[in-house]
C-alpha cells in the first residue's frame, strides 16, 4: 500500500508541474485582439442541431458543437438551447444556479463571433 | 442473531454504501461517446471524485469504536485495516480526479486543461478540493510512512487534519459536483456525512465521556524485567469481556514521565471470571516504557472490551505466540484454569531464551493442572527460526485444528506459512496483530 499510495503521490505532482510548465511555456505569445465576425440571431438559429449547436450568450455568439457531447448533465438540458438566445441556460443551468467561473472560461474556448441586431 | 448472519449483514450493509454512490453515477451520469478521448476522461474524472469521496466519507464513519460493533468485521484490528484500505483508495482515486478533468479538457486547449485546475479569476470550490487533497497529502504521507515512519503520538495528531479534509472535500463536491442533480446530490453526500459525524462525534463527545470505565491500579506485578502486569480494580461499574480481548487504558498518573491521560491498546491478560483486570505490557514504546513504573493506586480509565481473536465455541487448538504475545492465550489459560473446562490445546511460546520466557512458572502450572493443556516453549537462541519440523515433532496433528496466532508479523508470517505448507487451512488459521490503532 505504501509503494502504490507514494508512486500515485509523486505521479500527481509530475502531471500537474508538466501542465502547468507546459502551458506557461506555449502561450507566451501575446493574444491578437482582432475584429470577430458578427452574426444575427437568424444565423445563430441556422445551427441549431446536437451535431451543429451554435449558442447567443451574453451578446456573443458561441459554437459548442464539440462540447455537447462532454456536457455534464443529460444531452437534452443542453441541446435545448441550440440555435437560441441561452444566457438564461448558461446563468440559471434551467433550475436556479449559475455555472462555475471555470463554466464561464471554458465557455470563451467556443467564441465564434458577436451578436448583432 | 448467529453471529455469522450478523457479520454478513454487516459487510453487505458496508459494500453496499460503498458501491451505491457510484451506481447512481453510472446511472445519471451519461455513459460517454467512447471515440472521444475527452469526454471518457471527463466521464472517469467526475466517477473518480464520486467514488473517492464515498471511500473517503465511509473510512470517516468506520472510525467509531463500540464494544462489539467491532466484532461483526473480525475485531477492531480488521475493522482498522478496513479503514486503511478505504483510505489508501480515496487517496488514489482523488488524486486522479483532478488530473483526469484536466487531461479531459486537454483537447480543447493546453491552457483549459491547466484552468481545470487553476480556474483563472478564482473559484471557491477549485480552491476547496485543492486543499482538501493537499490537507490529505499531508494527514496520509504518516499514515503511508511516505517519510519514515512516525511516533505514535504524532501520527495522531497529524490525523485528526482528516476532519478538516472531509469537510473541505465535501463542500467542493457540493458545490462543483454535477454529476447528480440536485436535490439528489445533497441526500446522498449529507446521508453518508451524517454517518461519518455520527461515528466522530460518538467517538470523540460521548464515547470519551460515557464509555471510559473508572478503575484504580490495586497492583503491580514483575513478570521480566522489561514487563509490568497491573491489576485492576473497578471504581463503578466493572467492564464484561471475553478471554483474549483488549482495552484502551488511559492513565491518569502525574508521575508518570510521559502518557498522562493519553490512551493505548492493552491485552487484558486476566480470565472474565476474575475479580480484577489484568493488564500485561511491556516497554516497546515511550508510554508503555512509563507505565513499568507506574503508581499503585493512582486512576485509570478502561474503554472497551474489543477484539474477535477467540470464537464463542472451541476445538482442537494450537497457540502459537511470541514474546508479549502470550497475552491473549495467558487470559484463555487462566479461564481455562478458572471455570475448568475442558480444553485440547498445544501452545507453542517463542521466546528468545529463558530469560524471556514470560510467566513461565505460571504456565508449566496451568499445564500440569490441566491435562488438555500442553505447553512447548521454542528458544530461538537454541532452535534457530520456527521450523515446520518442530511444529510437527511437537504437535504432530497441526493440519487439523483451529491455529490461533500472536506476536510478531514475521513469526506470524512464518507460522501461517507453515501451517498452510503442512495442510492447514487457512480459514481455521486467526491472527491478532499489534498494529497502530
Amino acid at each position: 500500500m505504501r509503494k502504490l499510495t507514494y508512486t500515485a503521490f509523486v505521479a500527481f505532482w509530475a502531471c500537474v508541474m508538466t501542465l502547468v510548465v507546459t502551458e506557461a511555456l506555449t502561450s507566451a505569445s501575446p493574444e491578437e485582439e482582432h475584429a470577430l465576425p458578427k452574426y444575427t440571431q437568424a444565423e445563430v438559429a441556422e445551427h441549431a442541431l446536437a451535431s451543429d449547436c451554435w449558442m447567443a450568450i451574453e451578446g456573443k455568439v458561441y459554437d459548442v458543437s464539440t462540447y455537447v457531447p462532454r456536457h455534464p448533465a443529460p444531452p437534452s438540458v443542453i441541446t435545448a438551447w441550440c440555435g437560441k438566445e441561452a444566457t438564461e441556460g448558461m446563468r440559471t443551468k434551467g433550475y436556479g444556479p449559475d455555472h462555475s467561473p471555470a463554466g464561464w472560461m471554458l465557455l470563451e474556448r467556443f467564441l465564434v463571433g458577436e451578436l448583432v441586431e | 442473531m448467529h453471529p455469522a448472519i450478523a457479520r454478513s449483514i454487516a459487510h453487505t450493509g458496508l459494500w453496499l454504501l460503498l458501491v451505491l454512490p457510484l451506481f447512481l453515477a453510472l446511472l445519471q451520469a451519461r455513459g460517454p461517446d467512447f471515440a472521444d478521448a475527452g469526454a471518457v476522461l471527463n466521464w472517469l474524472g467526475r466517477l473518480t471524485g464520486v467514488a473517492g469521496l464515498t471511500c473517503l466519507l465511509l473510512a470517516a464513519a468506520l472510525i467509531i469504536r463500540v464494544p462489539g460493533f467491532d466484532r461483526l468485521f473480525g475485531g477492531l484490528t480488521s475493522l482498522w485495516k478496513i479503514h486503511h484500505r478505504l483510505g489508501a483508495a480515496s487517496f488514489l482515486l482523488l488524486l486522479a480526479h483532478p488530473v483526469l478533468l484536466s487531461f479531459a479538457a486537454s483537447d480543447v486547449s493546453l491552457s483549459a486543461a491547466v484552468d481545470i485546475l487553476f480556474p483563472p479569476g478564482g473559484s471557491v470550490a477549485a480552491f476547496f478540493g485543492w486543499w482538501a487533497l493537499i490537507i490529505m497529502m499531508i494527514f496520509l504521507a504518516p499514515s503511508f510512512a511516505f517519510f519514515g515512519q512516525p511516533p505514535y503520538q504524532r501520527w495522531k495528531w497529524v490525523h485528526r487534519l482528516s476532519g478538516v479534509a472531509v469537510v473541505l472535500a465535501l463542500v467542493h463536491t457540493l458545490m462543483a459536483g454535477r454529476t447528480f442533480p440536485p436535490p439528489y446530490d445533497w441526500f446522498i453526500w449529507l446521508t453518508l456525512a451524517a454517518l461519518a459525524a455520527t461515528a466522530i462525534a460518538y467517538r470523540f463527545l460521548f464515547s470519551r465521556r460515557l464509555g471510559r470505565r473508572r478503575y484504580r491500579i490495586a497492583d503491580v506485578a514483575h513478570p521480566a524485567n522489561n514487563v509490568v502486569e497491573l491489576s485492576l480494580e473497578a471504581e463503578g461499574r466493572p467492564l464484561r469481556y471475553r478471554a483474549g480481548q483488549f482495552v484502551y487504558l488511559t492513565p491518569y498518573d502525574r508521575k508518570l514521565a510521559t502518557g498522562y491521560a493519553e490512551e493505548h491498546p492493552y491485552t487484558l491478560s486476566s480470565s472474565p471470571t476474575e475479580k480484577h483486570l489484568r493488564v500485561a505490557i511491556k516497554d516497546l514504546g515511550d508510554s508503555s516504557r512509563a507505565l513499568q513504573h507506574v503508581t499503585p493506586g493512582s486512576r485509570v480509565r478502561v474503554e472497551g472490551p474489543y477484539g474477535d481473536f477467540f470464537p464463542e465455541h472451541f476445538g482442537r487448538e494450537l497457540w502459537i505466540a511470541g514474546g508479549i504475545g502470550i497475552t491473549p492465550f495467558l487470559a484463555r489459560a487462566r479461564h481455562l484454569e478458572a471455570t475448568g473446562e475442558r480444553a485440547d490445546v498445544v501452545l507453542i511460546f517463542a521466546v528468545q531464551d529463558e530469560a524471556r520466557a514470560l510467566f513461565r512458572a505460571e504456565l508449566e502450572a496451568l499445564a500440569r493442572a490441566n491435562k488438555g493443556f500442553v505447553l512447548v516453549f521454542h528458544f530461538f537462541y537454541l532452535e534457530g527460526p520456527l521450523n515446520r519440523e518442530f511444529l510437527g515433532r511437537h504437535c504432530p496433528d497441526f493440519a487439523e485444528r483451529d491455529a490461533y496466532l500472536c506476536g510478531p508479523v514475521p513469526l506470524m508470517e512464518l507460522a501461517a506459512q507453515f501451517l498452510q505448507e503442512g495442510g492447514g487451512d487457512v480459514e481455521r488459521i486467526f491472527t491478532e496483530e499489534f498494529a497502530l490503532l
